[in-house]
């Protein structure tokens, strides 16, 4: 019995140490994410099924037999798409330009699109309701080209909404895809040229196809964003127009219906992944050819 | 196929002119490589040909067609890039197939079919159905090699196409370029900084220079009668000397080593440098037998198979000599550096 005898083994000593060391340098954070997401996110699914004595789904029958939350639900998630899809079409375009151009010019691209990022959304939006106002600056120029008669304008519209949101959420499209086009080597675009494509023919297959996954990512990110706010949409399009994280906020602190809050706060989440996930693993499949999972490889 | 024409091509970048004033011609059918260093424009002209830069001045013409300020897809060429440009999204046939596609030739089983057939061309027809990502790098070479080929472009261009491969692949690929262009006859420029690849490919070699053209013309006529001591290093020669000549006597690195020369290698004397072939240098202990023969000290020697590199000193001046691998015992018991007087080439001033 030498020096190998002190005690438990030496790999095993090892690998608790190492594991120590893992546990003690996540503990803080998995501490805050326990206490403050976890805990309280629990908290509230848990409250959705609580009625006054014990379980229940009654505050689920009362959401689902309103014609209003279903409506409240549909625009949500309405809005949601149609922003998600303005972003992408202004977003790809611009993101392109910026991946093509030279180094300062893009520089400057994505300073113009991540400006307003360093302002408060709160701000911005109040900004729109300016713009977008009766009597605002596309009111008055509705007016002066004679498209309209009397002060007008988009406030409290979907119209308006998505104006506003498409304008607050673009960076994340545009850095997204940005990100993407910019690891795509310019060679594969000259090299379709050359092959008689034309920039349209290019875009649409070589460009726009190995930028999926940036739109994918891009897409996810902006239609997350889109379901769970509640700033703009509130400010913007007012009570006649109320959206799923409004009416959740209004159950919560206006009517202290915390239960109710609860299950839209469920409903909220659970049509968000069921739109997510298969969106997700379609694109997925989609390019496999990044993973090597080819269609009738093997055979030499 | 068809001709090129390039005549008085210029280009320039902001305050820099890349191309200053190239003419050249390219016979319908001719392999002709573009020799130089980095940054002597040769890329650029091929991509001005190819429509993807706009010359500053000057003429392309494909056929009898001028292409100058022609949309790249609009022109019947094939590029082929150093990174090779494989779209990583689609199979190889569909890779092989996109020329084809996008020209509208044929139908799709047609266009498969001459697809199959340029794969089969470069022996990668059961890849077919890969993504580029799944192939080796000398067999994604060759799959660029099928898609340029595929819709037998009027002018065939490679760039730098053998660079990415290691020396056993590009020897390999070298023949396989040759049997094709016999195969094919497509008139095909072809780019590259290596003058062994030049000259073993082409018909014609093209060695440019700062945006002009040095000197051209068939391999073993620029490799044996370089213009200028540019070109005589470019091609390889290590010794080159500046010359003078008085009488008979020629006095090689101002003064250091002179020897008599006949009257007819006096004749070609034209001011300039002599240069000695690496390879028309030999090492021996019987000087006697040899035009030309001064006592000199290896210093070092480097074997390369079937042949051994010498760095020596001969009258203060240093030579690199080439030996084949039978002659290398003997060299090695060398006590004069020797050579013939036709192996003296002289550079005009």
């Amino acid at each position: 019995m030498g020096g190998a005898t002190a005690g438990r083994p030496r790999g095993f000593s090892v690998a608790w140490r190492r594991h120590k060391e893992a546990l003690v340098l996540i503990a803080p954070g998995a501490l805050v994410l326990v206490l403050a997401f976890l805990f309280p996110v629990g908290h509230i699914l848990v409250l959705g099924f609580l009625g006054e004595e014990g379980v229940s789904l009654e505050h689920y029958a009362a959401f689902f037999v309103d014609d209003y939350y279903l409506g409240v639900v549909g625009r949500t998630f309405r809005l949601a798409f149609v922003i998600t899809a303005c972003c992408l079409l202004v977003g790809f375009p611009l993101a392109y330009l910026a991946a093509r151009v030279g180094p300062r010019a893009r520089i400057l691209l994505i300073l113009l699109v991540i400006l307003p990022l360093m302002t408060s959304v709160v701000i911005r939006t109040f900004g729109w309701l300016v713009v977008l106002g009766p009597g605002g600056v596309l009111s008055d120029f509705l007016q002066a080209i004679g498209l309209t008669g009397a002060p007008t304008g988009l406030l409290h519209t979907e119209t308006g909404i998505v104006i506003a949101m498409v304008q607050v959420l673009l960076p994340f499209m545009v850095l997204t895809v940005l990100g993407v086009l910019q690891r795509q080597s310019a060679d594969l675009e000259e090299a379709a040229r050359t092959m008689g494509a034309s920039f349209w023919r290019v875009l649409r297959t070589v460009t726009l196809p190995l930028s999926v996954p940036g739109i994918v990512s891009g897409s996810l990110i902006v239609f997350a964003l889109s379901i769970s706010s509640f700033i703009t949409p509130t400010l913007v399009g007012g009570v006649r127009l109320p959206v799923l994280a409004g009416s959740i906020y209004q159950a919560a602190t206006g009517s202290f219906d915390w239960n109710f809050a609860g299950v839209q706060s469920t409903l909220l989440l659970l049509t968000a992944l069921a739109v997510i996930i298969p969106y997700a693993s379609l694109m997925r499949r989609r390019t496999s050819w990044q993973t090597g999972a080819a269609p009738g490889a093997g055979h030499e | 196929m068809a001709t090129l024409k390039i005549d008085n091509l210029e280009k320039r970048f902001g305050a820099v002119a890349v191309l200053r004033g190239m003419s050249l011609e390219i016979e319908d059918g001719a392999l002709v490589s573009l020799l130089g260093p980095s940054g002597c424009g040769k890329s650029t002209l091929m991509r001005i040909v190819a429509g993807l830069e706009s010359p500053s001045a000057g003429t392309v013409a494909i056929g009898d067609r001028n292409v100058v300020g022609m949309a790249p897809e609009k022109r019947n060429i094939a590029l082929m890039f150093q990174s090779y440009a494989l779209f990583p999204h689609m199979t190889v046939s569909d890779n092989v197939r996109f020329p084809l596609r996008m020209r509208n030739a044929g139908g799709r089983p047609e266009q498969t079919e001459r697809a199959t057939e340029a794969l089969a061309m470069v022996q990668l027809e059961s890849f077919a159905d890969r993504f580029p990502g799944q192939l080796s790098g000398g067999q994604q070479q060759r799959v660029a090699l099928a898609r340029a080929i595929v819709s037998r472009p009027d002018v065939l261009m490679l760039d730098e196409p053998l660079s990415n491969l290691d020396a056993r692949l590009r020897e390999e690929m070298q023949m396989e370029l040759i049997e094709l262009h016999r195969r094919l006859r497509l008139t095909t420029l072809f780019v590259t900084h290596d003058q062994d690849e030049a000259m073993s490919l082409s018909d014609k070699v093209v060695l440019m220079r700062e945006g002009r053209i040095e000197q051209e013309g068939p391999p073993d006529t620029l490799y044996d009668r370089p213009a200028s001591a540019f070109a005589a290093d470019f091609m390889g020669a290590a010794n080159i000397f500046p010359a003078t000549l008085s009488g008979s006597t020629l006095s090689l690195g101002d003064g250091a080593l002179s020897f008599a020369v006949p009257a007819d290698v006096a004749a070609i004397y034209c001011g300039g440098a002599a240069v000695l072939r690496q390879e028309d240098l030999v090492l021996t202990d019987v000087p006697e037998d040899w035009d030309v023969a001064v006592p000199a000290k290896i210093r070092t020697r480097v074997f390369l198979g079937g042949r051994a590199r010498y760095r020596l000193t001969a009258n203060g001046l240093d030579f690199l000599a080439t030996v084949a691998k039978r002659d290398i015992a003997q060299a090695d018991r060398g006590t004069h550096l020797a050579w013939r007087f036709d192996a003296i080439r002289f550079l005009p001033r």
